[in-house]
């Protein structure tokens, strides 16, 4: 035994050993801290990492349901190891956790051949977060009365936690829609090559709603959700009726309140 | 102590329920099954949505017990202050019975390690447990139940047994201990510890709740033998014997059927939840007669 490991190490150096074994597979301090008793050290440790690894696994899949569908359990339980040990959670709220894994599906190599993956994960992890977003009330639309019509262009919305606004190269979508509902004939039917899609996401009573735009809707909606005065969104607006768009979002309760942007 | 001391901790009766998970909300909504309570895991409700709102529902008709598995009061880093905020918000909104945790720990440099770890069983580590559990209590501003978790490891250093940990822990706090029957014969089993003295070793006036659940037998390396807590079936002989002994020392308890993987029909769970409620009658039948008597 090395003589770091002579004194009684404390719950601090504990821990840090034990998720350096977990996490990074290096067990030689954890091990000496720990009674082998008829059992390896790495033995107990690998129970515990079986749980870290297979616990977080399930969130992946609970989060990304056609990513699993589309590359099978075994190539994604692989690749999902590999996103854990990279990015393990930050925090214990599982449904947080995952946010990354598109990104990473982008950059794996071995998932290069089916292109629009990322796409897809981007989209899941969109629906995901509308899944579990908080319940808040959508805006009192008694208080857009209230203000005074000179004041309209410096509103500023806040966009309910549910929505969400995704971009992707490839009818991501369409692909979603038919592995979750496993339809064969309407997954044979897409166009891989039939150009780019601008999504919007938001959770209903009834589920959670892609709704596909137009570059300019979606590009309105986008301004308005990233807390731009509607002034300036509607100075970028063009080819669309931006006054029923934005009647559309008020009506589907897509903001939960706003604020006065300030004059520069 | 008396034996039935350990019923007046509970703001529950002391019957069986039932740890509720999302496939079986329908059946309960719809059914209403005959059983005493529902216990959740804080975090699967910790966002908005369908299952809020079912529990919403299913709060109307039974009480509901919020039991949180990812806020490690045994960290040596402090707990998260955002994780303790989200567990007073879950509760606020499902005014819980009861709120319980787990004696482990599951956080280490900020990464959460997704499971139940055990600790070395220090004077130190009695330290850190103690002033998380006064702090959790504290923000929730009421008392939780700390449950005993099965493990798979020991620490050389260790110089405190694990019962008498626990029993420090609600003495030292005045939580409430969250008695794992299941849990006991998983870790005596794997260590070679007696679960008749471990117990013995609890404080009967402490005990707020007993879970019973199913585990495991893995075959590890040179043919030695480990017991899983996996939560995957039903509740065996030996751990239902061991139940009525924890019944016999601390009286009638709140006792929850658990059960995690390979999730059976309610119904399933419903008839395991019976037979801890026919022991749990058994035991108030016998305090009656001793009472009489």
């Amino acid at each position: 035994m090395s003589a770091s490991h002579s004194a009684v190490p404390t719950l601090l150096e504990v821990q840090r050993a034990l998720r350096r074994s977990l996490v990074e597979h290096d067990d030689g301090e954890a091990a000496g801290y720990i009674l082998a008793d008829g059992l390896a050290s790495e033995g107990r440790l690998n129970v515990y990492r079986n749980t870290f690894i297979g616990a977080l696994t399930t969130a992946l899949r609970l989060a990304y349901p056609a990513v699993h569908r589309l590359v099978g359990p075994e190539f994604f339980e692989g690749a999902a190891r590999i996103f854990i040990e990279k990015e393990p959670p930050r925090g214990a709220y599982l449904d947080e956790y995952g946010s990354g894994f598109p990104e990473f599906l982008a950059q794996f190599r071995q998932a290069a051949s089916v292109a629009y993956l990322p796409d897809v994960a981007r989209l899941e992890w969109t629906v995901s977060r509308a899944l579990h977003a908080p319940d808040v009330e959508a805006l009192d639309l008694s208080r857009l009365v209230a203000v005074d019509p000179a004041d309209h262009g410096r509103i500023a919305f806040v966009p309910h936690p549910s929505v969400g606004l995704v971009q992707a190269d490839c009818p991501a979508d369409t692909i979603w829609r038919a592995v979750l509902a496993q339809d064969d004939a309407a997954m044979a039917a897409i166009d891989l090559g039939s150009g780019p899609v601008w999504l919007m996401v938001q959770r209903f009573a009834t589920g959670v709603e892609v709704t596909r735009f137009s570059k300019q809707e979606w590009r309105f909606a986008n301004r308005l959700c990233v807390d731009q005065p509607l002034q300036e969104a509607l100075d970028d607006a063009s080819g669309f009726n931006a006054s029923a768009a934005l009647a559309g979002h008020l009506a589907a309760g897509r903001f939960t309140g706003f604020r006065l942007e300030t004059a520069p | 102590m008396s034996p039935g001391s350990g019923a007046g901790c509970s703001p529950i009766p002391a019957k069986a329920g039932i740890g509720l998970r999302f496939q079986h909300h329908r059946a309960v909504i719809e059914g209403k099954p005959p059983v005493g309570w529902f216990e959740v895991h804080t975090e699967n409700y910790m966002g908005g949505g369908t299952p809020l709102g079912d529990l919403d529902a299913i709060r109307c008709d039974y009480p509901i017990s919020l039991h949180g598995v990812g806020l490690s009061l045994g960290t040596a880093e402090g707990l998260d202050p955002a994780h303790l905020a989200r567990i007073r918000r879950v509760a606020d909104r499902v005014a819980p019975v009861l709120v319980s945790e787990h004696l482990s720990w599951s956080i280490s440099g900020g990464v959460y390690l997704a499971d139940l770890l055990a600790l070395p069983m220090t004077e130190e580590a009695l330290a850190t447990v103690c002033r998380n559990v006064d702090q959790t209590q504290g923000y929730l501003r009421r008392p939780i139940l700390v449950e005993n978790p099965s493990s798979y490891l020991r620490f050389r250093h260790s110089t405190i047994p694990e019962c008498e940990f626990l029993a420090a822990v609600a003495a030292r706090t005045g939580c409430g201990i969250l008695c794992d029957v299941n849990n006991i014969y998983v870790s005596a089993a794997n260590h070679g510890w007696d679960a008749a003295e471990y117990l013995a070793a609890l404080p009967a006036s402490a005990i707020g709740e007993i879970h019973l659940s199913g585990h495991s037998v893995r075959e590890l390396e040179g043919g030695r033998m480990l017991r899983v807590d996996d939560h995957g079936s039903r509740v065996i002989p030996e751990v239902w014997q061991l139940y009525s002994e924890a019944l016999a020392r601390f009286g009638p308890v709140p006792t929850l059927i658990e059960w995690d993987t390979k999730l059976p029909p309610l119904e399933t769970l419903l008839d395991e939840a019976a037979r801890a409620q026919a022991l749990l009658d058994h035991e108030r039948k016998s305090l009656g007669r001793a009472d009489a008597a």
